[in-house]
């Protein structure tokens, strides 16, 4: 998968209040694009029609193969969508783990999708499967952990390990809803830091409430507004622009966007 | 009205239900004819009989191991089986698996064995099988499902179902979300009420074993019947063992258990 093209999509509540409106933008790979705006203003919904956990009521989410091949989440049956589904990862602001399983399991449900049922109850993953999901957990450092309850992880601990499951999912499009809204500034710095080069090879969307976040390590920022694209553009947000984006909510931000130390804003990734 | 900010009013608010009820308790007991003299009299006559029964007959201890072992067969089987089929229909009566019908048909069906105690169940199904086991571990089993069937459904629903989601969103199927995501999940509170309807099942199999299932149950009647009350003391006191120990054996798992969780 090279790109994926959101076109036109609305999603309305029964009594006519619009949640999504004409909502359009699209992502190649090698762009992290992070996705701003208030809280209710639309952007987990956005997501979530991204990979069809939420259809639109209108438009269209197009996913182009390398090869040349298009599909239309929005419109793909319930098997078909099982299948795009297979190759587009997700991490969640929640974590959402299987805490009794061990993280090495919570890992290799990566490519649940991929093995079929009968497999999946009786026999299990492979060793190979194992070792590929070992190299995920060591690409986020947590190969001392793999045998450990998920449940007793810490939460930045939490995120890499679902970060190293859409990694051994080996995805073409990798989906991040507030993945750091739960962490601290250096766990979120961490989780960053590994999301970021996965972006090289795959188009990266992420939900972010941190303008300061997306302005170090997004390649582009889309803002939405009630429901609306008002901003898709360089990541460098003016202070205009975020009174427009967050309103009532600005001033917190803005105690946040400028206190932060130069030497992290300047930092090379 | 008040006094030194104590209120009368709620001082009455307490009162009066509570007379309320004892008068409602003392009436019932005089309509039902309950009365201390003959709770007395029984209580002697009680006591005397209980006596009479011993010591028990130590000859007949050998010959009723057979039968706890088939009652306790009876009661593990119900449980293993009751609790397997119980699984599969709690995950058609949680909401976040299945459609609000198939819900709403699932937790019918349940809450319906519910209402049939396992006694009448065994009755109708002696008069299908005939006597023996067969018929009280199906009832037994029946019997697990109306019980396990709602609390273990009750327990998947209160599973985080954005985690459900996530697993989805790899693409995984509904078996699939049940084997990987709910299962391990649910497994301690699966255990916990397996043991805890084991107690029940094999106390309610000595009940079944009277009215025709076998077992320590039917010895216990049978002795009663053929007025050997020393062989009817010795297969109580064999009863009181197999309920005791299967109590003692769930207790220890369920702290073991508990002990592991903890440790989280």
């Amino acid at each position: 998968m090279c790109s994926i093209e959101v076109n036109h999509i609305s999603k309305k509540l029964p009594d006519g209040r619009k949640l999504l409106d004409d909502i359009s933008f699209w992502v190649n790979k090698g762009e992290f694009v992070g996705i701003l705006g208030a809280s209710g203003a639309g952007k987990t919904l956005t997501l979530r029609c991204l990979n069809g956990l939420l259809r639109p009521d209108s438009g269209s989410v197009l996913i182009r193969e390398e090869g040349g091949a298009e599909q239309d989440i929005c419109r793909a049956g319930k098997k078909e969508l099982r299948k795009i589904r297979q190759k587009i990862g997700v991490i969640f602001q929640g974590y959402h783990l299987v805490k009794r399983l061990t993280v090495l399991e919570n890992v290799l449900i990566g490519r649940l999708g991929q093995i079929g049922s009968i497999r999946s109850i009786l026999y299990g993953f492979t060793d190979g499967e194992a070792e590929e999901a070992l190299l995920a957990l060591e690409k986020v450092k947590l190969t001392s952990h793999a045998s450990a309850r998920t449940g007793s992880l810490s939460g930045g601990e939490l995120q890499r390990v679902a970060i190293a499951r859409a990694i051994f999912q080996s995805p073409t499009l990798l989906l991040a809803d507030e993945p750091i809204s739960n962490l601290d500034p250096s766990n979120a710095k961490v989780i960053m830091k590994i999301i970021k080069p996965l972006s090289e090879n795959l188009p990266v969307i992420g939900v972010f409430h941190q303008p300061e976040m997306t302005a170090h390590y997004c390649t582009r920022v889309i803002a939405i507004k009630e429901g609306r694209v008002i901003y898709d553009g360089s990541p460098h947000l003016s202070n205009d622009l975020l009174v427009e984006i967050y309103g009532d909510e600005l001033k917190q931000i803005e105690i946040s966007y400028h206190s932060l130390p130069s030497s992290l804003v300047n930092e090379q990734v | 009205m008040t006094i030194n900010g104590f209120s009368l009013k709620r001082y009455r608010r307490t009162v009066l239900p509570l007379g309320l009820l004892l008068l409602v308790t003392v009436l019932a007991c005089l309509d039902c004819g309950v009365s201390i003299s003959q709770l007395w009299e029984g209580m002697v006559k009680g006591f005397s009989f209980l006596a009479y029964m011993f010591p028990p007959d130590w000859s007949a201890f050998g010959e009723m191991l057979q039968p706890v072992l088939e009652s306790i067969v009876i009661a593990v089987l119900g449980t293993s089986f009751g609790t397997f089929l119980s699984l599969i229909f709690a995950v058609f009566a949680a909401s976040n698996l299945t459609h609000p019908w198939i819900r709403q048909i699932t937790r019918f069906l349940i809450g319906f064995e519910r209402s049939i105690p396992e006694i009448i169940i065994l009755l109708i199904l002696v008069a299908a099988f005939g006597l023996g086991a067969m018929p009280a571990i199906i009832a037994l089993t029946l019997g697990c499902i109306g019980m396990l069937g709602k609390l273990l459904a009750d327990t998947i629903e209160e599973i985080d179902s954005v985690m459900l989601d996530s697993m989805t969103s790899v693409g995984a199927n509904k078996l699939q979300v049940v084997f990987y995501g709910i299962l391990p999940q649910i497994l301690p509170n699966l255990v916990t009420y397996a043991l805890f309807r084991l107690e029940i099942n094999i106390r309610l199999s000595v009940i079944l074993g009277a009215v025709g299932a076998g077992g320590i149950g039917y010895e216990l009647e049978y002795a009663f019947n053929m007025l050997n009350y020393h062989r009817a003391m010795t297969a109580f006191l064999l009863i009181l063992l197999m309920v005791l120990g299967t109590e003692q054996v769930s207790n220890l798992v369920k702290k073991r258990i508990k002990g592991r969780e903890v440790l989280l």
